[in-house]
């Protein structure tokens, strides 16, 4: 065999491996962390992801890839779901055909609203919200209650009184804009916000709660028994803003972020997953009160 | 006579409780955020809906008496290009505000444009008190700030109602309230707390149900209440041996009004100081367009045949718009009336804030155009 037959072969077999690889890598790099129990509650959360631009569009691939291992069927919104324009193509270039794949697959999006949404786009279809600025909805042992923390008047607080009282779920998940906790260094806790919802959340046994507002990603150790998350980084990003704190369980702040969640049971797993596909964090809660 | 003694005592209050308020809100609001926060939404009620009654009744029987003989609304037809400019003014500084907020995609934050409205009537009168002393220009930098709040509170009341308002039922007992004033005025009642207990009572609970704020149920109350034969000027001190209902009304609340203000600065103008967003700077940009809007107005105004009063020129409309940049106190109220809490009313309350900074750009623009106490 010749020399230059030789190099043929050889890239008659590296070429492939190599295309191989570059296609397969972001999946395969994609790492899951979750049980994927059978019967599982299965979502997923996104904040401040309205750009349109590229890192949104990566996020979304991601997500998508991670719904093939892991079938979540809904994604909770949590605000400023499209920046800038809020016209017709402003929702297809920032929406729809981001998440195009996961629309396709039939998972449903339920959106609360940030202080850059149009308020008019509460009635947007692929936002299941109904018209409302908040509204809730229930799947298996979970019950989840979408705010508006830009305005909190005295009916929504009547409103979330009575429906945190008639839930029956053993979950209560509350998911909304502005995070009565966060070390972001931008924005921070909004206090004002905290204490309308944090004593209506204690009376009624909230178990999670889900922000976004600032560009990052946060837990947060429990306040007052209750677990709060900050993903605020799925399309937007303000890298290196954390100013962590006592109450700081685990931040990423250095790229584009989304979460898995999975209910089972009393347990609920939790992964952040970043723009390269690597998990930025992950752990596991019980439901408060239970062994 | 001293400053102290020409001015009402409305004026001195303001000057002293109201910042006094605000400085305490601020430096609780960013030391114990949440102790601040749990009060401020608390006292409320009790501060913005009840107390506040007072201050707009006082503002009010200013009004009331600018309108009897020798007062600046006295006849009305005097009050028409300060009309004119307060439309212009509103209409620009509206304008500018939904711009900049679009601008910014803070969609949320639309709602908001009633507040852009706002002139701050005490605070604008300060400046005005500074700059010009007892030149025509006052009264006319009054008549304007009066009808660019009167513009937002109309805007308020019937485009913005709160809660599930029963209009219908409002509707009643406000004319009940207003029937209620009349007849007491017509049997020569003298004693303020009767117009208050009856129909001023009527008027909170009509505006209230009707989701009008009910802080403005004394407006079309104190009109009826007893006056004197002469007005001594718009936010001028009572002759002492003055015992007509009005005055009487005045200096009985006078202090209550003093420690009102200061709790409505306590319980508004607690913001965080950082954090915020761009939105807050919506309001100082609106105040922006504000002498434009009046400059512009005027300009239109003089073209269709009114005339500015004696002695006031283009340069003093210009200060004069300057000074109406000041939205403060209406503009914090206009906040609340049309904001529930949360992070947008914030924005606009700091926003609110902020234009007290146009004292310091009227000061600037009366001393580049040289006019007034910088005359040469």
């Amino acid at each position: 065999m010749s020399r230059a037959s030789k190099r043929a072969h050889v890239a008659r077999i590296l070429v492939p491996w190599l295309l191989l690889t570059v296609c397969v890598w972001p999946l395969a790099a994609q790492q899951l962390v979750l049980p994927t129990a059978r019967d599982s509650v299965k979502f997923a959360a996104i904040g401040d992801n309205g750009t349109g631009d590229r890192p949104q569009y990566e996020i979304a691939e991601l997500m998508a890839q991670a719904h093939e291992r892991f079938p979540f069927d809904r994604v909770i919104m949590l605000g400023d779901n499209i920046y800038g324009g809020q016209g017709p193509s402003d929702l297809v270039k920032k929406f729809s055909q981001p998440y195009k794949a996961l629309l396709d697959a039939g998972v449903k999006f339920f959106a609360s609203i940030g202080n850059h949404d149009d308020p008019a786009n509460v009635k947007y279809p692929l936002w299941n919200m109904g018209g409302q600025r908040y509204y809730t909805f229930a799947t298996k042992n979970v019950r989840f209650f979408a705010l508006d923390s830009n305005r909190v008047d005295q009916r929504e607080l009547a409103w979330l009184e009575s429906a945190l009282k008639d839930a029956q779920e053993d979950w209560k998940i509350c998911y909304f804009h502005h995070p009565l906790y966060s070390d972001g260094g931008r924005h921070g806790s909004s206090v004002d916000v905290r204490v309308l919802f944090e004593p209506l959340f204690i009376k009624y046994g909230v178990n999670v709660v889900f922000s976004g507002h600032d560009h990052i990603y946060e837990r947060i150790t429990p306040q007052k028994g209750i677990y709060y998350f900050v993903e605020g980084a799925s399309g937007e990003l303000r890298k290196g803003n954390t100013r962590p704190s006592a109450m700081t369980a685990k931040f990423f702040d250095q790229d584009q972020s989304f979460m898995l969640v999975e209910i089972d049971g009393n347990t609920l797993s939790f992964q952040a997953t970043s723009r390269t596909g690597a998990v930025v964090d992950s752990g596991t809660v019980k439901r408060q009160g239970q062994p | 006579m001293s400053v102290r003694k020409r001015m009402s005592g409305l004026i001195v209050d303001y000057l002293v409780a109201l910042p006094l308020g605000c400085v305490v809100a601020l430096v609780w609001a960013n030391t114990l955020d949440e102790s601040y926060y749990r009060f401020a939404h608390a006292a409320a009620f009790a501060v913005n809906d009840i107390g506040m009654v007072f201050f707009f009744a006082l503002i009010t029987k200013e009004v009331a008496e600018a309108t009897i003989r020798g007062g600046a609304l006295h006849p009305w037809r005097r009050a028409a290009m300060p009309v004119a400019a307060a439309v212009g003014g509103v209409a620009v500084s509206v304008a500018f505000y939904l711009a900049f907020v679009h601008y910014i995609g803070e969609y949320m934050l639309e709602d908001g444009w009633v507040v852009a409205c706002a002139v701050d009537i005490p605070g604008s009168y300060v400046i005005a008190r500074m700059i010009f002393g007892r030149h025509p220009a006052v009264p006319f930098l009054l008549l304007l700030a009066i009808s660019a709040d009167a513009i937002g509170l109309a805007c308020v009341a019937v485009l913005q109602p709160i809660g599930q308002p029963h209009s219908m039922l409002g509707l009643l007992l406000m004319a009940g309230a207003i029937v209620g004033a009349f007849v007491l005025r017509r049997s020569a009642t003298k004693n303020f707390w009767w117009y208050l207990l009856g129909p001023g009572v009527l008027s909170w609970w009509g505006l209230y149900i009707a989701g009008v704020h009910p802080a403005l149920a004394l407006v079309p109350i104190v009109p009826f209440f007893p006056h004197g034969l002469r007005d001594e000027g718009l936010f001028e001190e009572p002759a002492p041996k003055a015992h007509d209902t009005l005055t009487l009304f005045e200096r009985w609340w006078r202090l209550p009004v003093e420690v009102i203000l200061f709790f409505f600065g306590l319980v508004n103008a607690g913001v965080p100081l950082h954090g915020l967003e761009a939105g807050s700077w919506g309001l100082p940009v609106a105040a922006l367009g504000r002498p434009i809007g009046i400059v512009a107005a005027v300009g239109i105004a003089s073209l269709a045949g009114l005339h500015l009063p004696a002695r006031v020129g283009w340069r003093h409309v210009v200060v004069v718009g300057a000074i109406a940049s000041i939205g403060l106190i209406f503009a914090l109220f206009f906040a609340t009336a049309v904001m529930a809490p949360g992070t947008l009313l914030l924005e606009l309350r700091l926003g609110a804030l902020l234009t007290v900074f146009g004292g310091v750009f009227a000061v600037i623009a009366a001393r580049i155009l040289c006019v007034g106490r910088f005359a040469r």
